[in-house]
C-alpha cells in the first residue's frame, strides 16, 4: 500500500500491512472504506490483529471507530475493501463471522423489560447454547461480570455500570475467539474500570480483542498496541512501546505524542 | 482457522425462530400490551356482535365474522407497530441482527409471536359459539371455516404490519401506514367503494380491478361462507410469505 500524503511515516499506515501481519490474523481489515453519500466515514483503513493481542482503538468522537467496528461485526457492509474474521469474509460469510465474534455495541442497547438472567439465557440460546451448557455459561457470565445482585431484576432497573456488565457478559456467553468492545468502559466508575481492565487482560489467551475508546489512559492501560484514527483515516498502527520510546526521545509524554500524530494529519488538510 | 461454517441447518433455523418468538411473546406480556389489547378487542368485538345478535336472532356467527375485518384494521397494526420500530428506536436491532441468525428467522419469530397474541384475541370470542350451542344447533362447520378465515386474514395482516414496522423507527408511523394499507385491502372489496371507483374512471374500471386483484374480502368471504377455495388459500399464503420475505429483505438492506 502506497504511503498516503501527509501520513505519519513513523507510525502510520505507510508500512505495508503484510509487514505487521500476525502469522494467523483473527481480524484482517484490508483497504476498507465506508461512505454515506458524499461523507467518507472510514477511508482506506488496513490492519490485522492476531491471537493473544489486545488492541486499543483510539480516536475522538466521530472519528470512525464505531463505523469500523460495525463493519467488522457484520452490521454494516464496507463500501470497498475486505474484512475477514477468523478467516471468514464479513460480507459473504456473516453467520460464520458472528459465531466466532462477541460484540458490545457503543450504546449497549439491551432488552430493557427482560430479567437479567432471562436476557442472558436468550442471548445464549441465540448462539446455539442449550440445556446444561447454557446454564453453565449463564452462571459463568453472572459470576464473572459480578451480576449476582441484579440477576433477578429487570434490565431497566439496573444502573449504567451493571448494564455495561450485562452487555459484556452477554457478548462473551458463547466463548468467542474475537471480541469487539465499543467504548466498553463508558458509564463505569473508576473501581469498575480497574476491574474491567483486569477482566479483559484475563481473556487475552487464545483470543483477539479490539476495543475502542476516546480516552488515552484507558487504551494504554490495557493494550500493547494502538490504532489511532481521526477524521476517518487510520493515522497510526503502533506498539505502545514505540509511542513510549518516542515520548522518551522527545522528552515529552505519550499524550503529547498522540496529539502530535493527530495534529500532523490535521495540519496537512486531510478531508473531514 | 475455519472453525465454524456460514450455513444454517433446518434445526438451527427453527430453534432461532422459536427463541425469538418466545422473547417477543414475553415482551408482550411483560408490558401491559397483551392484556390491554386482548381485553379491549374482546369487549368491543363481542359487545358489537351481541347487540346485532339480539336484534336479528340468527343462530350463527356471520355477524361476528363480517364485523371483524374493519376492527382488525385497527387492532392488528397496534400489535405489529412495535415489532421492529421499537427495536430500531432502542437500537436493539443491532444487537439482534449481529447474532448468528438469518434476518428471515427474526422476521418469522416476531410474526409468530404476534400471531400468538392474535390467537388470544380470537380465544376471547369463545363464549359466543358456546352460547350458540346452548341456544340451539348452529352449523359448527361454518363457524370453524369462519375462524380459519380469520386466522388467514390475521396471518396476512400481521405479516404486512411486521414488514411495515421494519421500514420505520416510529411506531405511530408504522401504525398509520399499516392501518391505511389494511383499509385498502379491505375496502377494495366493498361493493359501494368498487362502484364509486369504477364511476370515477369507467374505462379503467379501477374498483373492479382492485377487487379482482388485491382485495382481501372475496377470499375472506369464501371462508366465511364455508366454501374454502384453493385460490383463497393461495392468496393468503402468498401475501403472508411475500410480506415476510420483504421484511427479511428490509432488515438485510436497511441497516444504519
Amino acid at each position: 500500500m502506497a504511503a498516503r500524503p501527509g501520513s505519519n511515516r513513523r507510525f502510520g499506515p505507510a508500512d505495508p500491512p503484510s509487514h505487521r501481519l500476525p502469522p494467523d490474523p483473527m481480524i484482517q481489515v484490508e483497504n476498507v472504506s465506508k461512505r454515506y453519500g458524499s461523507h467518507l466515514a472510514v477511508d482506506n483503513v488496513s490492519f490485522s490483529i492476531g491471537e493473544g493481542e489486545i488492541v486499543g482503538f483510539l480516536g475522538p468522537n466521530g472519528a470512525g471507530k464505531s463505523t469500523l467496528l460495525k463493519m467488522i461485526c457484520t452490521w454494516l457492509p464496507p463500501s470497498s475493501g475486505k474484512i475477514t474474521v477468523c478467516g471468514h469474509d464479513v460480507v459473504t460469510e456473516p453467520l460464520a463471522v458472528r459465531r466466532c465474534l462477541g460484540y458490545l455495541p457503543e450504546h449497549n442497547a439491551l432488552y430493557d423489560t427482560m430479567r437479567v438472567d432471562r436476557f442472558l439465557a436468550f442471548m445464549g440460546k441465540m448462539h446455539g447454547l442449550r440445556g446444561g451448557e447454557l446454564r453453565d455459561r449463564v452462571t459463568w457470565a453472572v459470576e464473572t461480570c459480578a451480576l449476582q445482585l441484579v440477576v433477578k431484576k429487570r434490565v431497566n432497573q439496573c444502573s449504567k455500570g451493571f448494564r455495561q456488565r450485562i452487555g459484556l457478559g452477554a457478548s462473551l456467553l458463547h466463548d468467542p475467539k474475537v471480541i469487539l468492545l465499543d467504548e466498553p468502559t463508558h458509564g463505569l466508575d473508576p473501581l469498575q474500570v480497574v476491574a474491567f481492565r483486569d477482566f479483559i487482560l484475563g481473556l487475552r489467551e487464545g483470543r483477539a480483542i479490539l476495543f475502542s475508546s476516546h480516552i488515552l489512559n484507558e487504551v494504554t492501560s490495557i493494550s500493547e498496541r494502538l490504532l489511532i484514527i481521526n477524521r476517518s483515516i487510520l493515522l497510526a498502527d503502533t506498539p505502545l512501546a514505540d509511542l513510549n520510546q518516542r515520548a522518551e526521545d522527545e522528552g515529552t509524554n505519550i499524550e503529547r505524542v498522540v496529539l502530535d500524530i493527530v495534529q500532523t494529519r490535521d495540519a496537512v488538510g486531510q478531508p473531514a | 482457522m475455519k472453525a465454524s461454517t456460514n450455513t444454517l441447518g433446518p434445526g438451527q433455523f427453527v430453534a432461532g425462530v422459536a427463541t425469538i418468538c418466545g422473547r417477543e411473546l414475553s415482551a408482550y406480556f411483560d408490558s401491559a400490551i397483551a392484556y390491554v389489547y386482548t381485553i379491549a378487542f374482546t369487549v368491543l368485538a363481542n359487545s358489537i356482535f351481541m347487540n346485532e345478535f339480539f336484534l336479528t336472532g340468527n343462530l350463527d356467527m356471520t355477524g361476528y365474522f363480517d364485523l371483524l375485518p374493519l376492527l382488525l384494521c385497527f387492532f392488528l397494526p397496534a400489535v405489529t407497530m412495535r415489532l421492529w420500530a421499537e427495536e430500531r428506536k432502542t437500537r436493539t436491532v443491532e444487537l439482534l441482527l449481529t447474532l448468528p441468525i438469518h434476518p428471515l428467522q427474526a422476521a418469522v419469530g416476531k410474526y409468530l409471536a404476534a400471531f400468538g397474541l392474535y390467537k388470544l384475541f380470537l380465544l376471547g370470542s369463545l363464549p359466543i359459539p358456546i352460547m350458540l350451542a346452548a341456544l340451539g344447533e348452529p352449523d359448527f362447520g361454518l363457524i370453524a371455516s369462519g375462524y380459519l378465515g380469520l386466522l388467514a386474514f390475521g396471518s396476512m395482516f400481521l405479516a404486512l404490519g411486521n414488514f411495515l414496522s421494519a421500514l420505520s423507527s416510529d411506531q405511530i408511523v408504522a401504525f398509520v401506514v399499516t392501518t391505511v394499507l389494511g383499509f385498502v385491502f379491505v375496502l377494495s372489496g366493498n361493493d359501494q367503494v368498487v362502484a364509486v371507483l369504477d364511476g370515477l374512471a369507467p374505462s379503467l374500471a379501477l374498483g373492479t380491478l382492485l377487487y379482482e386483484s388485491i382485495s382481501v374480502m372475496p377470499h375472506y368471504e369464501s371462508f366465511v361462507r364455508g366454501a374454502i377455495e384453493l385460490s383463497s388459500v393461495l392468496y393468503f399464503a402468498l401475501f403472508s410469505g411475500l410480506f415476510l420475505w420483504a421484511n427479511a429483505l428490509v432488515l438485510e438492506k436497511n441497516r444504519a
